[in-house]
């Protein structure tokens, strides 16, 4: 079964969407915070008649049945449950910047990210009502960018496997296609070091316009990269994601039937209090509507895809 | 500053008769305008800075920095060059660095010695118009500076350390005394020529009976005198009536004693006007930055002597305050009212008293409980259509009386303009301004905030613009809540006064400033009854449940680090890390992120005490001068080696050890 997992606005979502850390540390904790308070959020829908519960004890030793605040679709489990019927933004379409960037995630087969490109693109079009995006932003896994050494080595600099050149160039043909199509007016990288540019650059038919990096210190960025960003026309942004956006352990965490849990996975396998089975995030897509001409952030939220079940897709 | 219409300007007892059609005129005005405008919508976020420049001339040989009065013939060269510009015919001045930006523009200012500079055209939010700010505002220096003579320079100093002193600090000499300010310490001359001026300063001065007031403490050093009485305070003076003042008590002991509009006046400010997207934005943003206007007070702190004494103050906002206060004995509860409306608890000059915003989130007990308010004048405006808020508002500021009326103007009533309305608008000077939009223009419905203190560096001065229009975008899209109390602000202002304040005091901050999630109501269940609460304490609409706790949980005592910076706790997220995470939210380039890390750092290590105050550097810098006495005194050397290394300063920027790198790097080699 597939698991849906979704932030709703979080910029209109109170406190853990902003966190206080060194502002240029690469972390995941907004995305895993948002997802948090959102799924709570959820379960705290007062009843009509106002109590949100006869139980004295309070709503956290008594959790929801899951069921009550998810909805399942088309062989999909919404976490929480979304209403696609709410207005997502409240001005003409032509008045924002949207920008999506997307997260494939390391260990998920490349055969697959055609799908789930589409998939995550389809959701944010439906969450904000709109035919199409700006910006498109790819996220591989395992691309490292390090301002001070500017060769970047793959092989050396990850953890995960390194994405292969190849995969790159073949999941773009799929970004293309999407660009052709009308729905993404703009493409773009990240991590990229100018000689993976230039080595990329050749074998697309759509340039990307953007190159996105995280830097410690933006300051500091490689003048090489500079020089080819410019020549080529593309525009260097800064970001503060993490590589690694959203990691099984914290997923099975984040679902799981302990305290910072939701409840949504079972507490053993024979319990029949939620879903059996492993879990294996496939990818996390980020979104953005920004007022243009106001610099005013009015939706930003994520939607996380994780398959579940004892026969989690085969890895072919 | 205001409008320079020309005409007849009335004299007090003349002026105060036309006052009450005056406000009548500007209350219609405004309903019209209001009409007209309220349902604006959509203006993009465009926003100015103004820059106050003091001009000084050097005389090297002497060794002595005065004030030039040469502001007339500074504008008219600037206005000629202008001219040229848009008529394409000019090449001398060197446009190549600022290419596409029009040529700033210059405007007259109270003091002769001052002129005001905003950009050609306003900002955007385009992150590539944030990085223009900067050099646009060294350009405006420059070109400043070549329209004056050589020994002159445009300087942001806060005040003149040495005006109202016994020496020749004009130039060219006026003794002083004149008819308009009647100071025992300044000349008429060194306000404005324009009938505008010297008719406030002499209107404020009859309304109020007598000459304004100004007492700061003096800082006590080691050899100051105790108790120090002002020596420069002249008790044998008979010339004018108000020469009485002193010998009634005016100048008090261990205080530096100023009596003139010119003291407070001719002081230069930073300030910032936003553009709303319509009127609903506009009032948010009026009310949302109101409790930030004491903070940024603190943080650009740069005031520290006044006419040659070292204070114990830091800024220059309360002198102000009192160099324009007109309010009469009575209106000060020192007479019983007799002949007066009611007694005013602030100058016109002063912290804001109103909140203004159809916000959910405004609560009854955070308004103004001494609010003073014209009742009829509210009426009139409800009458007219105007919502409570607003018509308090506009009532509030009316309480006062037109000071500068020319009688041209009281012919006919023209709806279609504003001027009787900004009579009386633009002579409230408090710490926010909520600006309707002109009339017969297309601009939008503005806030100007008004609190900062001028930096003697324009990186200093880009930076704190740019601060205050990120934070801008930070309540606008996090929907922030920075709600407290009016009268917590007011004390507040006071607090930002203290020597040090930046680091030794605490201010009364909203705890959490992040909207409430608003509980989901199950879907398709669109159940409004569960919202009307009856027990509701909010001023606009229903509030949102769970009921609202005591107001006083809401606020607590911070340092200005901790607002800035964020509690170690991580109660309070700290104003930069709210706009460091807005800034994750949208797409800036390398360079531009890199420009703004430079600004938040500067703004980050002022509130923590890694780099100094503007006050702190002055203090510093007089402490350690040879010459100085440790006895407060702020001599005529001293003041020439000053405005030297302020000069220095804001060429260098304190760059490899050079002068100033205390309030701008932090250490000395990098």
């Amino acid at each position: 079964m597939k698991l849906i997992l979704s932030t709703s606005n979080i910029m209109k979502g109170g406190r853990p969407s902003v966190i206080r850390q060194p502002p240029t540390q690469k972390s995941n904790v907004e995305l895993i915070n948002s997802l948090r308070s959102n799924f709570i959020a959820s379960q705290q829908i007062d009843t009509p008649n106002g109590s949100t519960n006869g139980d004295a004890n309070g709503s956290q030793t008594s959790r929801q049945d899951y069921k009550s605040w998810t909805s399942e679709q088309d062989g999909a489990l919404y976490i929480p449950a979304i209403d696609f019927s709410q207005p997502g933004l409240s001005e003409e379409r032509d008045q924002y910047d949207i920008t999506v960037k997307l997260f494939y995630l390391p260990g998920i087969p490349v055969s697959r990210r055609c799908a789930h490109t589409r998939e995550a693109i389809d959701l944010v079009l439906k969450e904000l009502h709109v035919k199409s995006i700006d910006l498109l932003i790819v996220s591989f896994p395992g691309i490292l960018f390090d301002a001070d050494d500017d060769s970047e080595d793959e092989e050396a600099s990850t953890n995960g496997e390194p994405d292969d050149f190849d995969s790159m160039v073949q999941t773009w043909r799929v970004l293309e296609l999407l660009h052709e199509q009308g729905m993404i007016a703009q493409l773009g990288v990240a991590e990229f070091g100018s000689e993976r540019l230039a080595r990329f650059l050749p074998h697309t038919k759509v340039k990307p316009s953007v190159d996105q990096i995280n830097l410690k210190d933006c300051c500091v960025v490689p003048k090489s990269l500079i020089l080819y960003a410019k020549q080529e026309h593309i525009q260097l942004l800064t970001h503060n994601d993490c590589n690694d956006i959203l990691p099984v352990g914290t997923t099975r965490e984040l679902l799981g039937p302990t305290e910072h849990g939701s409840g949504i996975l079972a507490s053993a396998p024979e319990a029949e209090d939620g879903i059996q089975g492993d879990v294996e995030p496939q990818w996390v897509v980020k979104y953005t509507a920004v007022v243009k001409d106001r610099g005013v952030v009015e939706n930003k939220g994520y939607f996380a895809l994780a398959d579940v079940g004892t026969c989690v897709k085969d890895r072919a | 500053m205001g409008l320079l219409a020309l005409g007849t300007a009335l004299e007090w007892p003349e002026a105060k008769k036309k006052a009450d059609q005056v406000r009548q005129w500007g209350i219609e005005q405004l309903l019209a305008n209001w009409r007209r405008a309220r349902g604006k919508e959509r203006d993009a976020l465009l926003w100015g800075d103004e820059v106050e420049y003091l001009v000084v001339a050097l005389d090297d040989t002497a060794k002595k920095a005065r004030l030039s009065l040469a502001q007339a013939e500074i504008l008219k060269s600037l206005a000629r060059d202008e001219a040229l510009w848009k008529s394409g015919g000019c090449k001398n001045r060197d446009n190549g660095d600022h290419d596409g930006e029009e040529p700033p523009h210059f405007h007259p200012e109270f003091g002769r010695f001052m002129l005001e500079a905003t950009p050609g055209r306003p900002w955007g939010i385009g992150f590539k118009d944030l990085l223009k700010v900067e050099s646009n505002m060294k350009w405006r220096r420059e070109i400043a500076k070549a329209h004056m003579a050589p020994n002159e320079s445009p300087i942001t100093l806060t005040t003149f350390p040495r005006l109202g002193t016994k020496d020749d600090y004009i130039q060219p000499y006026y003794p002083p005394s004149g008819p308009a300010l009647r100071s025992q310490f300044v000349p008429d001359e060194i306000a404005n020529p324009h009938i505008r001026f010297p008719t406030l300063a002499a209107n404020i001065r009859s309304r109020r009976g007598r000459k304004v007031e100004l007492n700061v403490p003096v800082y006590k050093d080691l050899n100051t005198p105790s108790p120090f009485k002002d020596p420069t305070v002249d008790y044998n003076l008979h010339q004018w009536p108000e020469d009485d003042d002193v010998r009634n008590g005016a100048a008090k002991d261990d205080h530096v004693y100023m009596d003139a509009m010119a003291f407070g006046m001719g002081s230069c400010c930073l300030q910032i006007t936003f553009q709303a997207k319509n009127m609903t934005e506009g009032r948010r943003l009026y009310d949302q930055l109101s409790p930030l206007g004491p903070i940024l007070l603190a943080l650009t702190a740069a005031t520290p002597i006044y006419k040659g004494f070292l204070v114990d103050t830091d800024v220059r906002w309360n002198q102000i305050s009192r160099a324009v206060d007109d309010r009469t004995p009575e209106e000060l509860g020192e007479a019983p009212l007799k002949n007066d409306r009611w007694r005013i608890p602030k100058s016109r000059y002063a912290s804001n008293s109103t909140y203004i915003s159809q916000d959910p989130r405004l609560r009854k007990e955070y308004l103004d409980p001494d609010l003073v308010v014209d009742e009829n004048i509210k009426k009139r405006l409800m009458d007219g259509g105007m919502d409570e808020l607003l018509a308090t508002h506009f009532a509030h500021l009316f309480i006062r009386d037109p000071l500068v009326v020319f009688s041209e103007d009281l012919e006919e009533l023209d709806l279609n303009k504003g001027d009787h309305f900004e009579n009386l608008q633009s002579t409230n000077w408090q710490h926010m301004r909520f600006k309707p939009p002109p009339s017969e223009s297309d601009i939008g419905w503005r806030v100007e905030f008004r609190s900062m203190e001028i930096q003697i560096t324009d990186f200093e001065n880009a930076a704190f613009s740019i601060f205050i229009v990120l934070i801008t975008r930070a309540i606008l899209s996090f929907d922030l809540n920075f709600y407290i109390p009016i009268p917590l602000t007011t004390e507040n202002m006071e607090t930002a006064h203290a020597r040090n304040a930046v680091l030794d005091k605490k201010f009364y901050f909203r705890k959490d400033p992040f909207p409430r999630r608003v509980p989901k109501t199950p879907q398709l269940s669109t159940n409004n009854s569960t919202f009307s609460s009856t027990t509701s304490s909010a001023v606009n609409t229903p509030p949102p449940s769970p009921p609202l706790g005591p107001v006083e949980t809401e606020y607590e005592l911070m340092s200005i680090s901790d607002i800035v910076n964020g509690c170690p706790d991580g109660s309070f997220p700290g104003l930069i890390p709210l706009v460091e995470s807005y800034l994750n939210s949208v797409n800036v380039d390398v360079e531009t992120r890199c420009f703004l890390a430079s600004y938040l750092d500067l703004i980050q290590k002022r509130a923590d005490g890694t780099l100094w105050t503007g006050a702190r550097w002055i203090r510093e810098f007089v402490a350690k001068h040879p010459s100085y006495k440790q006895d407060s005194v702020v001599s005529e050397e001293i003041t020439f080696d000053l405005v030297k290394a302020v000069e220095e300063m804001t060429a260098k920027e304190g760059r490899n050890g050079s002068v100033g790198w205390e309030l701008l790097r932090g250490k000395k080699k990098n």
